[in-house]
């Protein structure tokens, strides 16, 4: 029986291995990860721990007896996990309003609309709309409660503007994840006698155990890896490694000791990774269903519930609201908090004086998007569907600029291609790479979800017919992962139009982002620009979603865009 | 535990509809389950079945009726407060608890003593032949083990009402056969009355003491399966229990429950007639293809004449598909040898027997 049922693969796998065309596509991706994941983070390690040809942890020890250094280590731990429950906490509590709410369509799209705004901003949005708040003169704590010298740097204001950053993610992971609870189950506990409250807490609450786990670890890491907000409101009394690596490397020009900072970010992140892939994923309660799918979900909330859950969530979305509303306002007058006036002229200056960092960031997004949707699918499709030595591993290296905090990729990248033999510091490409290897991963993680999704039977009929591999690539293949690609395409422009934590060290004065003007003009306290700059790019970016998501709309089988390609970067 | 009965009293359901707007899932559906019977609804999918399971269960809120548990009106009762025990057909199993804890789970809830849930559930899992399997969890167990849990699960709260909904359907035929006939034993033992949803007719005359048959959303015909098999009230019924041939006939004379009618070329004596007919009346015959009785020898002056249009051979039994004035019947002969199979385009003559056919009204649908 095994061997009649292992035949046809066997044959399948015999013309893979005499197809040049895929030998060529493995050794030409296997350079480019040699050149764009594993060189960098050699180089970084090296710049660490070998001084002048010789060994030394000198550098790692100075940096790490630090107290000052020890301290933000800690910071960054305490931070990333109040970010993590606070994030998760409120994500579950949406993720319960929409899964069991019984709300009205509209409401929900409301509901996902509010909470795609975070995901697609750029990373200042928050703190900006913070600082305009509660800042000396903000609106909240100056003009409205008369508060003078209130100080909104510091820990609570950071996690606030994380939390409210990065608790969509929780969202989009537990939403799923109570959907696709069996109602059956719930039923079935509540014919058992149980309260509304203890089906709840006995058999809701811990199926989603692994799902809460895994948003945690995702806000864990997203907070971890945050550069920009702690960047503008932690301030001096509270240090963070990822703001401290910078500082280290752009104040003291002191390239090692930042280097060193990075890699003590990189043993938490690490774990992280490691936590979700090979505890969390095994975790998941896998509950196969018959029938049960189209039945209406019994009454799991009390008519009071529903009333305080909704509230709830009213309540952070108007947060959210008010914050970009006043992001709004604040870009059309002179100066909030003084002058009222309504004015073009923030506009006028990004046009102008900005008009090189929106084309550059433009430019540089167009060679990324599709570049990176490409390498996302191509790669996607060889470790998921072709046998080949080293395949596994292949996929494990495609993964780590994604999986590692931004601040650890600029600052490799800045070390390994800043001498020869690879020379790109100053250019477009060093940027353009950094993006495609950083998030094409995407791509990879939609193609390999798709394809899981569909028989591999489909491609041996090809194989079997005559086709060559890539001609059923490209008549059989293609055409079932594009949406992954579409998907990849969307997620890769996002992050190139909002990302900062790795490419703050890879810009220059040939090229820059849209995103550093942004920190410049928040350091250079001329906010209006600032906020302006942060329209546009929520404007661009939920034009592109749009168009993307109305291709995504016309196939068929909707591409499943993994969550935390949401990170913030 | 008093044994009570089950009412439910002209219970109506509306869902709204993407394309009709709105529908009926149950319409004026009355349904009396005496106290300790095995009543099963039965009906193809859509018909309204499962809805009107799921509101005795207290999961749907029905829009007009009501129901009553014995004399108690439960019809705005919450299903946590009504003690009924819910059989799923995908087991609902809780994933995350052993097999102790999903049995105990409803103990639990009743906030019995520890002492009394262990013993109560090592009971209940003897009773269903899975001792040993407390502390397994619902992915290690097979499809039949998973309803056996599911089963324990619904009687160890001792319910007022055991309801079933298509239990059987994720099992493979011959576990099927099995299963249906231990909770047959099993309702039995523990005298509860009990409710049982299938599509599957076989089924719900194996198991149940009498059949609702419903079709879009309302009760067709009541009564035991016999009752539905031999007296069928509608072509619905006749066609959904059994294989049937319905015929088309007229009627010569009546008398009483028995009547002559004119059809396939003869006539034909029929035992059971429906009240209201007269002479000249147009009916419909139902006809059981084991009731067609297949002569091969010389034919007869008054019998039916038919031919032998093709066979199907499958074993115990041979299906043939006979040609007889103008009407296509389906016969089933037992199989006695290899020397009684007829051969396709054979000539035969047809014999029915007198109190296995039932005549309705033409105008009933």
């Amino acid at each position: 029986m095994t061997s009649v049922a292992g035949r046809p693969v066997a044959v399948a796998t015999l013309r893979v291995r005499k197809d040049p065309a895929i030998a060529v596509t493995v050794f030409s991706l296997w350079l480019l990860l040699a050149l764009f994941v594993v060189y960098p983070l050699a180089m970084l390690f090296a710049r660490i721990l070998i001084d002048h040809g010789t060994f030394t942890s000198a550098g790692m020890a100075t940096i790490l007896t630090d107290r000052h250094q020890i301290r933000a280590f800690w910071n960054s731990l305490l931070l990333a996990l109040l970010v993590g429950l606070v994030g998760t906490v409120v994500g579950f509590l949406f993720a319960f309003t929409a899964a069991r709410g019984r709300l009205p369509r509209a409401l929900i799209t409301a509901i996902d609309a509010s909470v795609l705004l975070p995901l697609v901003s750029p990373p200042f949005t928050t703190a900006i709309a913070m600082i305009f708040s509660f800042g000396p003169r903000g609106l909240v704590s100056y003009e409205l409660l008369g508060i003078e010298g209130y100080t909104v740097y510091g820990l609570s204001s950071t996690l606030f503007s994380e939390a409210l950053t990065y608790f969509p993610i929780a969202y989009l992971t537990l939403r799923p994840i109570l959907a696709a609870i069996d109602s059956n189950i719930e039923g079935m506990a509540l014919s058992l006698g149980a309260s509304r409250w203890r089906v709840f807490r006995t058999v809701t609450l811990p199926l989603c155990i692994p799902g809460i786990a895994n948003a945690f670890l995702l806000l864990f890491a997203a907070s971890l890896a945050d550069f920009a907000t702690p960047l503008i409101l932690a301030g001096n009394a509270f240090p963070v490694l990822p703001t401290q690596a910078f500082l280290q490397i752009t104040g003291l020009f002191d390239l090692r000791g930042g280097a060193a900072l990075s890699f003590a970010l990189l043993v938490p992140a690490f774990s992280v990774f490691l936590l979700q892939r090979y505890w969390v994923s095994r975790r998941f309660y896998v509950t196969v269903t018959g029938k049960g799918a189209g039945q209406t979900p019994f009454d799991s909330v009390s008519a009071g519930a529903r009333v305080l859950l909704l509230g709830a969530c009213l309540f952070v979305t108007l947060v959210i609201a008010y914050f970009y509303a006043l992001l709004l306002y604040a870009s059309v007058v002179v100066a909030l908090g003084a002058n009222h006036t309504l004015t073009l002229q923030h506009y006028r200056v990004i046009f102008t004086d900005g008009l090189k960092a929106i084309r550059d960031t433009l430019i540089i997004a167009g060679f990324s998007m599709p570049l990176g949707g490409l390498y996302g699918i191509v790669l996607g499709y060889l470790v998921s569907r072709k046998e080949f030595a080293g395949r596994r591993s292949m996929e494990v290296v495609s993964m780590i600029n994604y999986a590692l905090p931004g601040t650890i990729v600029g600052i490799a990248y800045l070390i390994a291609f800043n001498d020869p033999p690879l020379v790109l510091t100053g250019t477009a490409l060093i940027i353009i790479a950094c993006y495609i290897f950083r998030y094409g991963p995407t791509g990879i993680r939609a193609t390999v979800a798709l394809l899981q999704q569909v028989d591999k039977s489909l491609e041996e009929a090809s194989l079997g017919l005559g086709a060559s591999s890539g001609t059923t690539f490209r008549r059989v293949t293609l055409p079932l992962i594009l949406p992954a690609f579409f998907a990849g395409l969307g997620v890769v422009f996002i992050r190139s139009m909002t990302a900062i934590s790795a490419t703050i060290f890879l810009v220059s004065i040939s090229w820059t982002l849209i995103t550093v003007k942004i920190l410049e003009n928040i350091t250079e306290l001329s906010l209006g620009p600032a906020a302006a700059f942060s329209v546009l790019v929520v404007v661009i970016v939920f034009v592109v979603v749009a168009v993307i998501g109305r291709v995504l709309r016309s196939f068929r089988s909707a591409g499943a865009v993994p969550v935390a390609s949401f990170l913030g970067g | 535990m008093e044994t009570i009965g089950v009412h439910v009293d002209r219970v109506s359901k509306r869902f709204a509809h993407r394309v009709k707007g709105e529908i009926y899932a149950a319409r004026d559906v009355v349904l009396d389950v005496h106290p300790g019977e095995f009543l099963t609804l039965l009906g193809p999918s859509g018909c309204g079945k499962t809805t009107t399971l799921r509101m005795i269960a207290g999961f749907e809120q029905p829009d007009a009726g009501h129901i009553r548990f014995g004399g108690q009106d439960v019809t705005r009762v919450p299903a946590n407060q009504r003690n009924i025990g819910f059989v799923f057909q995908n087991y609902a199993l809780f994933p995350h608890l052993s097999i102790f804890d999903n049995v105990a789970y409803g103990l639990r809830v009743r906030g019995l003593t520890t002492d009394a849930i262990a013993k109560s559930v090592s009971e209940v899992l003897a009773l269903v032949g899975l001792t040993g399997y407390e502390q397994q969890f619902s992915g290690q167990l097979s499809g039949g083990e998973q309803q056996r849990v599911a089963l324990a699960r619904a009687i160890v709260i001792r319910p007022r009402v055991l309801l079933f909904d298509e239990p059987l359907s994720n099992l493979d035929a011959k576990l099927r056969v099995q299963m249906r006939q231990e909770i047959r034993d099993l309702q039995r033992r523990l005298a509860i009355t009990t409710i049982y949803v299938t599509h599957d007719q076989e089924e719900a005359m194996a198991v149940s003491d009498r059949i609702a048959v419903m079709n879009q959303g309302s009760v067709v015909q009541e009564g035991t399966a016999e009752d539905l098999y031999h007296r069928p009230a509608t072509p619905f019924v006749a066609q959904f229990v059994g294989r049937v041939n319905l015929v088309a006939g007229r009627v010569l004379e009546i008398a009483g429950e028995t009547a002559k009618i004119a059809a396939l070329g003869s006539v034909i004596i029929a035992r059971s007639v429906a009240s209201g007919l007269t002479p000249e009346d147009s009916v419909q015959l139902v006809l059981r293809p084991e009731a067609i009785v297949i002569d091969r020898d010389t034919p007869g002056s008054e019998r039916g004449q038919a031919t032998v249009v093709s066979r199907t051979f499958l074993g115990e039994k041979i299906e043939y598909t006979l040609r007889c004035d103008d009407e296509t019947l389906q016969a089933v002969r037992y199989n006695a040898g290899p020397s009684e199979v007829i051969a396709e385009g054979a000539t035969v003559s047809l014999r029915i027997a007198e109190d296995a056919v039932a005549v309705l009204p033409c105008s009933s649908a």
